[in-house]
């Protein structure tokens, strides 16, 4: 998750870089939103959020600001604080895709508006599991999950254990991706680093990596993992990348891969895999994941108005588009959902979002390409 | 004016015209390269100040799985020279003795690959050559059923190395062969030199230049390279490229990246300084 955001971050920061500054000013009526996602999130706003909700508020108008990745966005939350203690409207609306822990201090000082207290007539709806923090509106989110085409595949695996087993007993059948490469291989070994620990993901801390700590756990996991290695694809190949798994989906190469949702879900949509493609959650423990949101300044200048778009978009009508259009996760309860979405994608509605921490990933990946990747015999 | 003081001011001019990018390689290139590489050898102590260490070095040179890596690499490096000269020479000396549509269609296609970008070949080839691809498909088609793909394996960035690396060594052979006189061959012609003769007395010396210019410029392409390695190659051995990247980003490993980084460099500079000795030599033989 990280390593993508980042990427993404900076590829926005450089565009903002050459488009230069552009602040806007508060008016009535309109709402300054800065964004931290990328295009591809600011295109679904202005194609489906933002038409709905002026033709919903006449009189208001939704101004949708690129925010510049992740410095230009905190320099926005700096400027909020700033606001907050001089009793200024920050002329700010929304962040998108923040988080309300920076800058130190300001969450508790009350500087981001609490939504479980704001009276959001949609906020029963929102999924618990997804809620880091009542100042964090989850609205859309992606997780990975396991891809097949279920013409091959009758019977998914719901647990780890069953995948392993599934693996062995269909060889050359499923791929994951080198775990620097794409974000969906290095989620697969960090499950099956949870599932020979128990399945405990709190064993798994940002500030808790040690070497002495982790190599007892990494030893246990290098059998299974070179276990399952002759029965990959190709005898043991792993692919080159997020997209390079779903090619090899796409080809009938391998029956089986693990994606990010909503890579595999706009993948579906586009038809680049075959109709019988499907995709599934493991029901024991989920693969990792995680979920964008919104946050709202405590003295944003349209506060009140800003509110009511907090509540439009976790409303079932925006959530359906956000699967159907943004091949996001819903931030609302699967059961919200229109009947046929909550059909389609029964099988991956998580019941948790398990996170892990990137400052273990330097070494695990590491150690992984010395004792998983170097025993390939070919 | 005295011819002396002549050559003088031209060249002082001459050195004027090249101060700036020199000063831009200066700051740009050499600088940072020469601060990277002290880094690897003069370590900052615990208590403060520095020490000299060949550590890092020692480690590369230790480690089987770095050594494996520099093992693929020279292997991946020298078979694709190999081949890339191998597939351009014909196709050189056919356009250099033949004039005609055919030629120019063969030509066209020859430099295509260059207006492409790589990142598009490497798609384009797992949909070719990989499982299950067209090729795949085309070999079934006529009753072919052991096609095993490249793709993934140390093959599959040879052939892309070679495609991307067609252009040039086409253009630079074509370039050296269009040097030998038509009078020198029909004169070999004219003495009973038959076709082999003609390629082994005539051409070959005239081109082996041409041939060393090809072998530098490529192996400098070809030892660095990271994108046609990862989205082709196997996930292991790495080549240099790949390795150096994964170290650098994903081990977060500064150190070790920049130690590949100067073992990969002393092993190009062996291709650039062969280069620049081709280069230098080229004049004086002109002159005699």
């Amino acid at each position: 998750m990280l390593r993508r955001d980042f990427l993404k971050y900076s590829a926005a920061g450089a565009g903002l870089l050459l488009a230069g500054p552009r602040v806007a000013f508060a008016a009535p009526g309109v709402l300054d939103i800065f964004f931290n996602s990328d295009t591809n999130v600011i295109d679904f706003w202005t194609q489906v959020v933002k038409p709905g909700f002026e033709a919903a508020n006449s009189g208001v108008t939704l101004n949708l600001v690129p925010g510049g990745g992740g410095s230009g966005i905190n320099t926005l939350a700096d400027r909020a604080y700033a606001a907050f203690q001089a009793k200024k409207d920050p002329q700010i609306d929304m962040l998108e895709a923040a988080m309300p822990f920076y800058p130190a201090g300001a969450l508790e000082a009350g500087l981001w508006v609490d939504f479980a207290k704001a009276g959001l007539a949609n906020y029963d709806k929102v999924n618990p599991v997804v809620v880091q923090s009542p100042a964090l509106l989850p609205y859309r989110g992606s997780q990975v999950v396991l891809m097949y085409n279920s013409t091959l595949v009758k019977e998914v695996p719901t647990t780890f254990a069953d995948l392993v087993k599934w693996i062995k007993a269909n060889p050359g059948q499923f791929a994951y991706s080198r775990p620097d490469l794409g974000d969906s291989g290095a989620c697969f070994i960090e499950r099956a680093l949870q599932e020979v620990t128990g399945q405990k993901p709190e064993l798994f801390l940002p500030d808790n990596y040690t070497d002495a700590y982790a190599k007892p756990m990494f030893e246990k996991l290098w059998p299974l993992l070179k276990d399952i290695q002759p029965a990959l694809f190709n005898g043991g190949e792993y692919t080159s990348g997020n997209t390079a798994s779903i090619q090899l989906l796409a080809s009938g190469a391998v029956a089986m891969t693990v994606a990010w949702s909503d890579m595999a879900l706009q993948a579906m949509s586009q038809g680049v895999v075959p109709d019988t493609t499907a995709v599934a959650q493991l029901q024991d423990l989920a693969f990792t994941g995680g979920f964008s949101g919104i946050i709202v300044p405590s003295v944003a200048g349209n506060k009140d108005m800003a509110l009511k778009l907090a509540d439009y978009l976790i409303s079932p009508e925006v959530q359906n588009h956000v699967v159907t259009d943004l091949g996001g996760f819903p931030g609302i309860k699967w059961e919200f959902l229109s009947k046929e979405l909550q059909d389609k994608f029964a099988k991956v509605a998580p019941k948790s979002i398990p996170i892990f921490p990137s400052t273990w990933e330097p070494s695990l990946f590491e150690a992984w390409y010395r004792n998983v990747a170097s025993g390939v015999k070919r | 004016m005295s011819a002396t003081a002549m050559s003088l001011r031209n060249g002082w001019r001459g050195l004027a015209f090249i101060a700036i990018p020199v000063t831009a390689i200066a700051i740009f290139l050499f600088y940072p390269a020469a601060l990277s590489i002290i880094g690897t050898l003069v370590r900052p102590k615990d208590g403060g100040g520095y020490t000299f260490s060949l550590q890092s070095y020692v480690f590369f040179f230790t480690d089987s799985y770095s050594l494996t890596n520099l093992g693929r690499t020279l292997w991946t490096t020298v078979v694709t020279l190999i081949l890339l000269v191998a597939v351009n020479l014909p196709i050189a000396l056919y356009m250099r003795f033949t004039k005609g549509t055919l030629a120019t269609v063969i030509q066209a296609l020859a430099l295509f690959p260059m207006f492409v970008p790589g990142i598009i070949i490497c798609y384009a080839l797992i949909r070719y050559m990989g499982p299950n691809g067209w090729l795949q498909s085309l070999l079934n088609l006529v009753g072919f059923h052991h096609y095993a793909s490249p793709h993934l394996t140390p093959w599959g960035p040879v052939i892309g190395l070679i495609w991307d690396g067609m252009p040039l060594t086409l253009l630079i052979l074509i370039s050296g062969l269009s040097n030998i006189s038509d009078a020198s061959i029909e004169a070999a012609r004219d003495v009973g030199a038959g076709r082999l003769r003609i390629l082994v007395s005539i051409i070959t010396p005239e081109i082996t230049h041409s041939l060393l210019i090809v072998s530098a410029l490529n192996f400098l392409g070809i030892f660095g390279q990271a994108l046609m390695p990862f989205m082709l190659g196997p996930t292991n051995p790495e080549m240099m490229g790949p390795f150096m990247l994964r170290t650098f980003a994903s081990v977060r490993d500064p150190l070790q990246a920049s130690t590949q980084a100067t073992i990969t460099f002393l092993i190009c500079s062996l291709a650039g300084v062969a280069y620049v000795r081709s280069l230098a030599r080229r004049p004086q033989e002109d002159r005699k």
